[in-house]
């Protein structure tokens, strides 16, 4: 019997339920898409590209695991407080405690497989998409790649099954520990303390001060050296908490006083907030941080993928180096663009590669110029003297483009170079404008190299090409994963942010429909809602770029990236549409669950 | 003769009217309140008193008849018309006080003033007025959670003052007040009914309706009789009532 109401009070109720599936689906897919990448062996071990970031698709899904922990425990409180009514009844009526808590149990528990099992559906279907951008990116092409992958199905089925066991028992210790009273009354509960105003002042300078000094630390980067991402990481928490908890009460309070304030339902509205703000405090900090974070991934993974030819030109400013090119060769070089080709003669001995002086002074060696802590200076001409010195960035350069050779590099007089009597080899240096465009090319000129060289590795090929490769396949790995996590994050945390303001929502309906027996028009009432909801998640957001705008300063700091500001608009305009859609969403069920139907019948 | 404050004519309303089992709960309700009256409604559980009351309040529409509140046909507003017209003409009083408990007594107050967007500097004098009426001046700045049930009806009554509204109507005002808190909100009522405005309150309980000059008696959603006090004392008229709910139960 108990059964039979429970599925009925689902029925009646499916609306909201449906929003509880929709965010437990998303999640679980988002799971079983990152295992079913990060775990397949035949793609991380098919593949040395993808195998040397296997790490980095590891780590990504155990940051995953955590986040989908939290989350969880969101969607469980949601589906609690919709449930704690109806349960409360139950008991009312004569119900055992016990018989409830399975009741609990076997709900909590339904819920979650049906989410988990839809989910790794929609995983599955989503993989085929992901892992065609995944080897579009990575340029590379898997035969054997199957979107249904065991071992992640098993994977995500027992996360989600211990995840919701764990919310089971906490549901059936929730309940067995509250009398019938409670939860039919727990929608009444209100715990309405106006905090002290001395104390909110002392947080919210508190709050400004460590805000302050986070962002001083990551701007200080130089100085304060590793010490910095600590010292940052602690006070922008706890100064953002502080914020949340007290200044933004205060701002509230402060508007509340002014003829804004008073205007039509505006003082509801913000009395509804600073009520809100102080309960939602520690969700509020998390997405703010979060947001941070995963804008901040997405946007250096972003700006650090476009900077690989910069890092492979430290190599060689040459993509390619090859000693006398066959027709096959030579005819590619020719087909690519914007390249620039220069050639050196060289003859080769035993023991000793000789160099014409007065070629090389014709032509100079170009080189990236680098200082003792890696900071690149510029390019520069070589001089015979530079090219000498084995100590000088110019003659690793050019030990590069002669294939590491053991042997010892020496330039002499044209006189010199032409009484040697031996074979003349040419060197050829190709030197291409943009990398990315050529990159076709250059693979079958990298090829056919590597099968003349018997060299297994492209990157121990002479040239930066090779070497440009492999980081561009790690940084597309990490583009990837910042973007893929950064994203899931952001889903995750917005509907954690959704979970926590519907939740509240059964509660306010009784707010406003006293307020629409005052008098307060429908679309007053739906204005006051948006601003609300609107606030709760443009505030984190705000706090969140502005992390981020300081956080950035560090990699300028420390020239790791030379324009870290470059992207950040784009990706912030592709993140705030996911985020603020979670937005819309919200309030679009808030409205539905709180404004009363006018039910006219002539 | 005097205004007429408000005026029912065949007022009907018929839930589930297109389904199979159309309950009728109003079946053509006609009564009228004039200005200054305090009228009582009264009638057991399901005779049809929220239905009315709702009708009333401009929260539902009647399937037909007609609703004239200070010479205005309710039925012809648009929903944000009735929204309007909750806020400048009617005050409510509720059972359980409805005040927001995340505002100040004072801002409840002033919450239908806000919503007809008077400016502030306007109704802070208003707001004391009432407060002063009501004997509420020294809790303004507190919350609800933080004054009495008394003094929470009496905020409640205060909010239904402030916008000077033509009716006021009462839903069980009292049905949450201990004898002593009750006895006071209707003494209150009473003064502002003396001072010309004009009471509408629904109650099952014949203590409250004995303050009123005029009970209506509805049954199975009809109006069924109708007595006044007529110069009786309060007492006098609270046996009346009394003798007239014991032939009701026959």
């Amino acid at each position: 019997m108990l059964v039979k109401l429970s599925l009925n009070s689902i029925k009646s109720r499916f609306k909201d339920y449906l929003v509880l599936f929709f965010g437990l689906i998303i999640s679980s897919a988002i799971f079983y898409m990152l295992e079913a990448i990060a775990t397949n062996n035949q793609f991380t071990e098919g593949n040395t590209i993808i195998s040397s970031i296997k790490f980095i698709f590891q780590f990504g899904s155990i940051l995953l695991g955590i986040i989908t922990l939290v989350y969880v425990s969101y969607a469980n409180n949601f589906l609690v407080g919709m449930r704690k009514h109806d349960y409360g009844l139950f008991m009312m009526l004569g119900a055992k405690k016990g018989k409830v808590s399975q009741l609990v149990a076997i709900e909590t528990m339904f819920v979650g497989i049906i989410s988990t099992v839809l989910g790794i559906i929609l995983g599955i279907s989503l993989t085929g998409v992901l892992s065609k951008l995944i080897m579009k990116q990575l340029g590379i092409s898997l035969k054997h790649f199957s979107v249904i992958y065991f071992p992640a199905i098993k994977i995500t089925l027992i996360l989600f099954i211990i995840l919701f066991l764990i919310a089971s028992i906490l549901n059936i210790i929730t309940f067995s520990r509250t009398s019938a009273l409670t939860l039919l009354r727990s929608s009444q509960a209100t715990d309405w303390k106006k905090a002290s105003n001395l104390k909110l002042i002392i947080q919210s300078i508190l709050g400004l001060v460590l805000l302050g000094i986070g962002y001083f630390a990551l701007c200080d980067i130089k100085n304060l050296k590793l010490s910095s991402i600590p010292i940052a990481l602690v006070t922008i928490v706890l100064g953002t908490y502080f914020v949340f908890n007290a200044l933004v009460s205060i701002l509230i309070t402060q508007l509340q006083k002014t003829n804004f304030g008073q205007k039509r339902l505006n003082n509801f509205t913000l009395a509804q907030l600073k009520f809100r703000i102080r309960d939602y405090t520690k969700i509020l900090s998390v997405v703010s941080i979060l947001f941070a974070l995963s804008l901040g991934a997405i946007t250096v993974s972003y700006e650090m993928n476009h900077q690989v030819e910069k890092y492979a030109n430290v190599n060689s400013m040459y993509s390619i180096a090859v000693v006398n090119p066959d027709k096959n060769i030579k005819t590619n070089i020719q087909k690519l663009s914007d390249a620039s080709v220069q050639q050196y003669d060289q003859i080769t001995t035993k023991n000793r590669i000789y160099y014409n002086k007065s070629q090389i002074n014709a032509r100079p060696f170009e080189y990236q110029d680098v200082n003792n802590s890696g900071e690149i200076k510029g390019i520069k001409k070589a001089s015979i003297r530079e090219l000498s010195n084995p100590n000088s960035t110019a003659y690793s350069n050019f030990l590069n483009v002669n294939g590491y050779s053991s042997k010892k590099i020496i330039f002499v007089s044209d006189q010199k170079f032409n009484s040697i009597h031996q074979k003349v080899n040419h060197l050829t240096l190709v030197k291409v404008k943009h990398t990315t465009e050529n990159n076709i090319i250059l693979d079958k000129i990298v090829a056919m190299q590597s099968k003349q060289l018997k060299v297994k590795n492209v990157e121990n090929l002479p040239g930066s090409y090779g070497y440009f490769k492999l980081l561009k396949g790690v940084y597309s790995g990490m583009e990837f994963m910042g973007t893929f996590l950064g994203f899931a994050f952001l889903a995750m945390l917005a509907s954690c942010l959704m979970f926590k303001i519907l939740s509240g929502a059964t509660d306010d309906r009784q707010r406003y429909q006293m307020i629409n027996k005052l008098g307060a028009q429908k679309s007053t009432q739906i204005n006051s809602i948006i601003q609300q909801v609107g606030l709760l998640f443009l505030l984190p957001a705000i706090l969140g770029i502005i992390d981020v705008i300081f956080g950035l300063q560090m990699f300028d700091q420390m020239e790791l990236i030379s324009d870290p500001y470059s992207d950040l608009i784009l990706v912030l305009c592709g993140f705030l549409f996911v985020y603020l859609l979670y937005g819309l969403v919200t309030v679009i069920m808030y409205i539905k669950i709180v404004l009363p139907k006018i039910k006219i019948t002539k | 003769m005097n205004k007429k404050i408000l005026d029912v004519k065949d007022v009907t309303k018929v839930y589930n009217s297109n389904g199979s089992e159309p309950y009728e709960a109003l079946k053509g309700i006609s009564f009228s309140v004039d200005q200054g009256e305090f009228v009582g409604i009264m009638g057991a559980s399901g005779s049809g008193k929220s239905t009315l009351l709702n009708i009333l309040a401009t929260l539902d529409q009647p399937t037909s008849g007609q609703v004239m509140v200070d010479g205005k046909n309710l039925s012809n507003l648009s929903a944000n018309q009735m929204a309007e017209f909750r806020a400048k003409k009617l005050g409510f009083i509720f059972q359980d006080f409805n005040l927001l408990e995340n505002l100040t007594v004072r801002e409840n107050i002033q919450l239908p003033l806000s919503l007809q967007n008077i400016k502030a500097k306007l109704f802070n004098n208003k707001v004391q007025e009432v407060a002063s009426q009501l004997n509420i001046q020294d809790i303004l700045e507190k919350y609800p959670s933080q004054i009495s049930g008394g003094q929470k009806q009496r905020v409640s009554s205060a909010r239904a003052l402030v916008s000077d509204p033509s009716l006021i109507l009462g839903d069980e005002p009292t049905g949450a007040l201990d004898s002593q808190n009750a006895r006071e909100l209707l003494d209150t009522l009473n003064d502002i009914n003396e001072q010309g405005v004009s009471i509408l309150l629904v109650t099952h309980d014949p203590f409250s309706a004995s303050f009123c000059k005029r009970i209506l008696f509805i049954k199975d959603g009809q109006i069924g009789e109708e007595i006044k006090s007529d110069g009786l004392s309060r007492s006098e008229f609270y046996q009346v009532i009394l003798d007239k709910l014991g032939t009701f139960e026959q």
